[in-house]
């Protein structure tokens, strides 16, 4: 897993919070959408209790407004759409009593090695 | 005139809206996008795939009625080496004329 090297910029987005704050779960999507607008090369590492926003039973179920506005799948179906790529690591499927099957299909699993590479490699790393 | 009329209309309907040439003057766009009434990043998200369909040296009118857009749509174009030939405000729309260069 590296970044390719035809993009100029690269962001790697760190998402750390879960579907217990959902008010935070759309905003790292919005941002990673509007980079791949720009024709930056982006991806999302969810850590600590990121992962449980990539679950495939809660992603129609949440959303940062509650039941106000666009489910959480919204947010992320844009980003991905757009070739935003979704990362995590082992461990914090772990901490949250997860197995990549409950994720939604194309969450790619990396390890910590991985992650500093990637960010040592992008142009910015924007953690929330 | 003429495209006066159509970008009036074009403000109720989402989807990109062809303007033909003869009915337009020599600076005016080959298509509308009409993103009034949609927050960020829709705007960003919408003219990024809207310029997709024209060809390099069309110009694309973006209609918006988020506040940021314009310092949105000048590092927009800066990054994507698009070019951004004009804004300007008519009750409360931004008209963000963009060049497609590549």
């Amino acid at each position: 897993m590296t970044w390719t090297k035809e993009s100029p910029t690269k962001i790697l987005y760190v998402h750390t919070h879960g579907i217990d704050d959902p008010g935070r779960c759309a905003t790292p999507f919005f941002l990673a959408s509007a980079a791949a607008a720009m024709e930056f090369e982006v991806m999302i590492y969810f850590t600590m209790f990121g992962p449980t926003l990539l679950r495939r039973d809660v992603i129609d179920k949440i959303g940062p407004k509650g039941d106000r506005g666009q489910p959480l799948r919204h947010f992320i179906e844009q980003a991905t759409g757009l070739g935003v790529r979704l990362l995590v690591c082992q461990p914090s499927l772990d901490l949250n009593d997860l197995s990549l099957d409950d994720l939604i299909d194309g969450v790619e699993v990396i390890g910590a090695a991985t992650f500093n590479d990637l960010a040592a490699a992008a142009d910015a790393v924007v953690s929330f | 005139m003429v495209r006066r009329r159509l970008l009036d209309l074009s403000i109720n309907n989402s989807t990109l809206r062809e303007v033909s040439l003869s009915e337009s003057a020599a600076s005016a766009a080959d298509r509308v996008l009409d993103c009034a009434g949609m927050s960020c990043p829709l705007p960003v998200l919408k003219t990024a795939q809207a310029i997709k369909d024209l060809a390099p040296g069309q110009v694309l009118e973006l209609l918006a009625t988020d506040p940021g857009v314009e310092p949105d749509m000048r590092a927009w174009t800066r990054r994507t080496g698009n070019e951004l030939l004009s804004v300007s405000k008519t009750d409360e729309v931004f008209h963000v004329l963009i060049r497609r260069v590549k």
